[in-house]
């Protein structure tokens, strides 16, 4: 099975020259009903342990099983039990959900069934509707009609989501940039926190050194999760864990990030993100039933929300680069705020290759701001040594651990034709930009709930829903994990 | 001075039809296609391996060797975390340089630029360290931060503007230098498993990586997009690929491996006379000759000097062995021959052999007993 997970994340740190192959370390705290000696542990001819006890008595041995949670705060391996953490974030796990309500349903138990929500990002749209040759409403549209035939409540967009996580890194750049010219303590370069596999690549392998620079803003997946789970469930009278909240994301990265223990409310034993699941993952799930998206009936994507939709369309873009125009966002505001001057556009000059793009802004011959698009891992290494060796300029750098952002994600579909990669990219590319563009300013029920939902743009509740903090990982040092 | 038995190990292997036989642990795959000595040697054909000096100092396994472009020195480094400088003094070499503070594990391997200014060096401590003599005498002026563990490997580019590492993280980096700083043009995730050495094409911009997972994988930069594509992979090695070498054209490349074999293999252009089917136009490597039989351990490096054409291999059974092609030998199927053999060159495991750029026949080896030896070469 060839690995999933970004090419950031595929840098393992398997040990094949003391042994073959250093598996999964991380010890694991079993939960033993019985104490005691004497006992004998059979491994039966299906693998299954049993343990025998003094008298003959025969036990099941529980499997030990690892979580995506157990594998994030380990700094073993990332993906060497890539089967194991890819089952809790499923489509296997997501059909059986659905059957599980249904039948629920039909027994007139449907009181005890989950409210099931579906939250549609921009990029997975756009490669499912590239794949099965449709216009994007209407790829959103049919998408839409999918889940609710399969039996989800309501599906919406991540737009609202996407616009939160705009208008945070603005306002946290301006605060950092400010610290940063009073010598406080504003780390500067900003780097974005929207993808998990460069926040996780981050934290297993430069910790404490590169945290500070990574915006607190959570991304919009989580910002969702925060807004179905919070806000739209005391809409809706319903306890968080009585929803279950399914995202449709570019990335297997995100079922790792859906993961965190930071988006996982104990007391109510919910996520805010409860699954994952990817273009490729839904089209292999149209493909099992014989289905095609093309020819699934329609349903319109759900507004939930109080204030009027800014936009007569299922789903709509951002202004900037198909990761979700970050440093387009940004540094417009920044030129207002800081500089006093309103742009109109962003003009990027591409460095070194074509994942790695600077934008400046010069004022009486001085430069004043200095922004990049870091893609791809060669980028974010130079830019994360540029930074340890303090030679490093820039103000605020959007980085995406995939080569081309997010449009190119590890789980949009391939290209039926293989050797055409770079055709597709270009293509998904158009597409993202001839979509309508909105402001996030624009967005009339993202301000309803920063006054009513978050008591305004400072506040605690605001400080809880839309941020998010991160975990420097430990280099672990077991007799196992000794290189010479 | 110490003359090796290679003579009457050449004359065994020449005298005898069926001797390779017994010396034969692992069989190559049948799709290659294999070369056994089989007939009377000719004269030019036999050779012997004259020691001219050991090489004292290192505590510990030492690792690589690696001669200045010029030939003048050598480096060498090891398990006791130091690069040693070995310098020709009348008719004895003497170390007058031993570089240290530069990692905090084992040094691995060492590579001078061609340009003779840079030393680079590979280390466990997950770092590549280069060094700079222009304050008179050598410091380390970068350390090259990236991979995640153990790098194995380093190497230059013909044009110095490149330079490659590799790792037991599986990856294969191609650094870009520019004014003394070194960014990273690409992080290669071909190879499935540890990768073991790096070397470059000596006139082109190619590289080529051997790997715990039997196989060696060729690069080169995708112009398009400034980014870096495996356009071969050899398989045909029953494990692990140790080390590779190009001979002076850049059309051949031997590798040698656990599998106790050397493979040399060709390359094959788009529209080649012989018909061989190159996808998206891109070179075609073909396994056209196995050494088997020769080598009784794992073959851990290959030199192949690029001056008098001769291959020199280094083995986990303590031995140094010297071939060349046959001079009656076809170009798609060619023949080579063993010439020498140094059963005991070492008390244990040598590490690595080196032909010295300039001098013809003179050859350096490092091994686990902690001594670099110097060889000649020379016809019988």
């Amino acid at each position: 099975m060839s690995s999933h997970f970004s090419s950031v994340l595929q840098l393992t740190d398997l040990d094949d020259f003391i042994t073959p192959s250093q598996e999964c370390i991380k010890p694991v705290k079993i939960e033993k009903t019985q104490v005691g000696t004497g006992a004998k542990i059979k491994i039966q001819e299906d693998g299954g342990y049993v343990q025998v006890e003094e008298g003959g008595r025969e036990r099941q041995l529980k499997k030990v099983e690892i979580s995506l949670a157990d594998c994030l705060a380990c700094s073993g391996c990332i993906t060497s039990a890539e089967s194991v953490l890819i089952s809790q974030q499923s489509q296997t796990e997501l059909t059986r959900i659905f059957q599980e309500t249904k039948s629920l349903h039909e027994a007139g138990q449907g009181d005890q069934a989950k409210l099931i929500i579906v939250s549609l990002s921009v990029q997975p749209i756009l490669s499912l509707a590239s794949y099965y040759q449709l216009p994007v409403d209407e790829a959103a549209q049919r998408l839409t009609g999918y889940f609710k035939q399969l039996g989800a409540n309501m599906v919406v967009n991540m737009n609202i989501a996407d616009d939160f996580a705009l208008l945070e890194n603005q306002v946290e750049f301006i605060e950092r940039f400010r610290a940063a010219e009073n010598k406080e303590n504003g780390k500067l370069p900003m780097l974005t926190s929207s993808c998990p596999g460069w926040v996780c690549y981050a934290e297993k392998t430069h910790g404490q050194f590169i945290l500070p620079y990574i915006a607190k803003t959570k991304s919009p997946q989580q910002i969702m999760g925060s807004l179905i789970k919070t806000y739209l469930s005391s809409q809706l009278k319903r306890s968080p864990n009585d929803i279950y909240h399914v995202t449709v994301m570019p990335c297997y990265d995100k079922k790792l990030e859906a993961s965190r223990q930071d988006f996982f409310n104990e007391k109510l034993q919910s996520h805010d993100v409860d699954c994952v699941i990817t273009g490729i993952e839904l089209q292999s799930m149209l493909e099992s039933s014989g289905l095609k998206l093309s020819e699934v009936d329609s349903a319109s994507v759900d507004w939930p929300w109080s204030e009027k939709k800014p936009l007569d369309k299922e789903i709509w873009g951002h202004r900037g680069s198909p990761s979700g125009g970050y440093a387009d966002h940004v540094f417009l505001h920044a030129a207002k705020e800081l500089i006093g001057q309103d742009l109109s556009d962003v003009h990027y000059r591409t460095l070194r290759n074509p994942d790695f793009k600077e934008v400046i802004l010069e004022k009486d011959g001085n430069v004043v701001l200095r922004f990049a698009i870091a893609n791809g891992f060669r980028n974010i290494q130079n830019l994360v040594q540029k930074i340890k060796r303090k030679k490093c300029d820039y103000h605020f750098v959007e980085v995406m651990a995939c080569p081309s952002g997010c449009i190119n994600g590890g789980a949009q579909l391939r290209p039926e034709n293989a050797s055409a990669p770079k055709e597709l990219i270009a293509k998904l590319e158009t597409m993202y930009a001839d979509l309508p563009a909105l402001s996030p300013a624009e967005n009339t029920m993202v301000k309803e709930l920063y006054n009513h939902w978050l008591g305004g743009s400072t506040s605690d509740k605001k400080t809880a829903m839309l941020h998010t903090d991160y975990h420097a990982v430990e280099k672990m040092n077991t007799a196992l994990n000794i290189k010479w | 001075m110490h003359v090796c038995v290679s003579t009457f190990a050449c004359l065994y292997y020449s005298l005898s039809n069926v001797s390779l036989g017994v010396y034969q642990p692992c069989l190559p795959r049948l799709h290659c296609v294999c070369v056994f000595v089989t007939r009377l040697k000719k004269k030019g054909e036999m050779g012997k391996l004259d020691l001219i000096q050991t090489l004292s100092g290192h505590e510990g396994r030492v690792w690589n060797v690696c001669w200045h472009p010029q030939g003048n020195t050598l480096a060498s480094c090891g398990e006791d975390k130091t690069i040693r400088l070995w310098f020709k003094e009348g008719s004895k070499w003497v170390n007058k340089d031993i570089l240290t503070e530069g990692h905090q594990r084992t040094i691995r391997e060492v590579a001078w630029s061609s340009c003779g200014n840079y030393l680079a060096s590979a280390s466990f401590d997950a770092t590549t360290g280069i060094w700079d003599k222009k304050g008179g005498q050598f410091d380390c002026i970068s350390s090259l931060e990236g991979h995640e563990n153990e790098v194995k490997s380093v190497a230059w580019s013909k044009s110095g503007q490149l330079l490659s590492t590799c790792s037991r993280d599986k990856s294969v980096w191609i650094w870009e230098v520019i004014e003394d700083e070194y960014e990273c043009a690409a992080v290669l995730n071909a190879h499935t498993q540890d990768v073991k050495k790096v070397v470059w094409h000596p006139h082109l911009d190619i590289l080529a990586s051997a790997s715990y997972d039997n196989t060696a994988k060729l690069f080169k930069e995708d112009v398009a997009d400034n980014d870096w594509i495996c356009i071969a992979t050899l398989s045909s090695h029953t494990s692990t690929v140790w080390s590779l070498a190009f001979d002076h054209s850049g059309t051949r490349l031997a590798t040698c491996s656990d599998d106790c074999t050397v493979k040399i293999w060709q390359e094959y252009l788009s529209n080649n006379s012989e018909g061989i089917v190159t996808p998206d136009n891109n070179p075609v490597w073909k396994c056209v000759c196995t050494l088997s039989g020769y080598h009784t351990r794992a073959i851990y490096d290959i030199s192949w000097c690029h001056k008098t054409h001769l291959l020199a291999t280094a083995c986990g059974d303590d031995a140094i062995r010297i071939f060349k092609e046959a001079e009656d030998s076809e170009k798609h199927t060619p023949t080579f021959i063993l010439l020498a053999t140094c059963a005991n060159a070492h008390t244990q495991d040598v590490n690595a052999v080196a032909w010295n750029p300039s001098v013809p026949g003179l050859l350096a080896s490092a091994s686990d007993d902690g001594e670099v030896k110097l060889w000649q070469y020379e016809d019988n």
